[in-house]
């Protein structure tokens, strides 16, 4: 049966039914085939949001696309019972595989100490493969186990710090030596705090979401400077989250913010004090105001890719650049969308 | 002509039912036409069935042929196996006025089988079925080795590619001076 021989559509839709793993094996056979499938699968490969390292819970990662179930290979190190299937010459770089019943897929073997290089070559691979549009996530619980220097790569971090933790510099190391950060999903106890570097790390992160004791540590309402931040304290003064609002005003700060949500466990935040305090302005409550919403920058449920919609009569107004705000209190939760219209094209929303 | 009639059973007229006048439509009686592939073995098929084929709709759409000039004039596809023209029909027949499941798993497992059944079904444009055939073809290298697949899907390797390219250059070439030649000697 010779592939190449069927007519073009008849190629292409056989391609669209082999499943990532075996196109990744197939586009290793010829330079000729990888052409091939780069070009007919365009269409297929467009909707790639992302190809994940998951390394949530194993040591050694499971690639796979974005938030779907569909793993292209899966690396592991070389077990005495290992029963290499076939070796491939991966970016100049040999390496031997075998197949898992487990993963479904191919599994990169490498010895520990060339477990970089084995990744790297096969990153490589990727970039050349899937291209360059495609975003690289690392994905990890643990800090113990080192991430690659990999071109493109970004991390995002899944991590409960307990009260009692007695690891703090290894974990300030994690951080200090992390490639960028998407995400970082962190529940935060310790009574002691990450170093300053570290936590600078973490306020540079794309998409935060914290769960702690109070803000001050880490301080990420005063110093995130990311897109998106998802944060439940248990306390939380009134006057900082006033201030919070007032610096992003003044546009000293949080001037890449898109969405923030805060969550204080302890009580409810004072609606109208906090809206006086904070300078809002007010769309006629006869009146239907937008709806903000944005999709997550890091999408951990399939199912939910936007972040939660904000539709409130009040809003705020930057002073630098005139850009709106939306803001809504209820209850425990204050909800800050940032609209990228001016005051005057977000009233022309209204309806 | 030898001939094997598909589908004659479901072909017969209805029989009146009991059912008042009014509430049933007059049934229409069902048109055959015939095919034909390599073997010249000739298949009779419902225009129902016949459906599944856009092509071959399409050719009964324009030539309104009576059943005595369908029956004098069966369409001829030579590039088609019997066998292969054969698994089509049935599937045709089987399928008729049928919504198509997800899922066929009466393919042939043969890959050469099935290779040639692509083609057929690729040529005379039944989507359904290519959908089905296409889907067996990309689950016969499910989790195979890159070796095995170069195996079942005949994958050249890059010299090969190579070998094949210069090959061909080397007879186009040949063949360019070829015509030179002619022309030069018709020029003469």
């Amino acid at each position: 049966m010779k592939l190449l021989k069927y007519p073009r559509l008849v190629q292409d839709q056989i391609l669209n039914y082999t499943v990532y793993s075996d196109l990744f094996l197939l586009s290793l056979l010829s330079k000729k085939m990888k052409n091939l499938i780069k070009s007919y699968q365009v269409t297929r490969f467009k909707h790639i949001t992302s190809i994940v390292y998951d390394s949530y819970t194993i040591d050694h990662p499971l690639v796979h696309i974005g938030c779907r179930p569909f793993s292209i290979l899966k690396f592991s190190e070389y077990e005495e019972t290992a029963n290499v299937k076939f070796q491939l010459n991966i970016s100049g770089k040999m390496i031997d595989f075998q197949s898992s019943d487990e993963y479904y897929c191919p599994v990169a073997l490498f010895h520990p100490h060339e477990r970089e290089s084995v990744i790297e070559s096969i990153h490589n691979y990727f970039l050349d493969f899937f291209e360059t549009s495609v975003e690289y996530h690392w994905i990890t619980n643990n800090y113990k186990i080192s991430i690659p220097r990999l071109k493109n790569l970004a991390v995002c971090i899944h991590m409960f710090i307990p009260r009692r933790f007695e690891d703090m510099k290894n974990l300030d190391n994690f951080f200090s030596s992390c490639p960028v950060l998407k995400s970082i999903d962190i529940d935060f106890y310790a009574d002691e705090s990450l170093s300053p570097e570290s936590e600078s790390r973490l306020y540079q992160a794309e998409s935060i979401r914290t769960t702690q004791f109070d803000q001050k540590t880490p301080a990420v309402l005063r110093n995130f400077q990311g897109r998106q931040a998802f944060l439940m304290y248990f306390a939380c003064d009134v006057s900082d989250l006033i201030e919070f609002v007032n610096r992003w005003k003044s546009g000293e700060a949080f001037r890449k913010l898109e969405y923030l949500t805060i969550l204080i466990y302890r009580e409810g935040i004072p609606r109208d004090e906090t809206l006086n305090s904070i300078g809002a302005r007010h769309i006629d409550a006869t009146r239907k105001p937008p709806t903000h919403t944005v999709r997550k920058s890091y999408i951990d449920n399939p199912f939910k890719p936007m972040t939660d919609p904000i539709m409130s009569h009040s809003y705020v107004v930057r002073d630098s650049d005139n850009r709106v705000a939306s803001v809504l209190i209820e209850g425990n939760t204050l909800s800050f969308g940032v609209w990228d219209k001016t005051e005057e094209e977000f009233l022309r929303m209204v309806d | 002509m030898s001939s094997t009639e598909q589908g004659t059973s479901s072909a017969a007229p209805a029989e009146p039912t009991t059912a008042p006048e009014s509430a049933a439509a007059p049934e229409v009686p069902e048109s055959f036409y015939y095919v034909h592939g390599k073997d010249k073995v000739v298949h009779k098929v419902s225009a129902g069935a016949l459906q599944h084929s856009a092509l071959i709709h399409g050719m009964i759409s324009n030539l309104g042929y009576t059943e005595e000039q369908a029956k004098a004039n069966p369409f001829p596809f030579e590039n088609i196996d019997g066998d292969i023209l054969q698994m089509v029909v049935d599937w045709c027949n089987q399928h008729k006025g049928k919504p198509t499941p997800p899922e066929d798993t009466n393919l042939p497992k043969q890959k050469e089988k099935l290779f040639d059944l692509v083609l057929a079904v690729n040529y005379l444009e039944i989507k359904e079925l290519l959908t089905y055939c296409c889907k067996q073809v990309a689950m016969m290298v499910k989790g195979k080795s890159p070796e095995e697949i170069r195996e079942i899907w005949m994958i050249p390797t890059d010299a090969e590619d190579e070998a094949a390219e210069k090959e061909a250059k080397k007879r186009a070439g040949k063949e360019a001076a070829g015509e030179t030649a002619a022309a030069a000697g018709d020029a003469k």
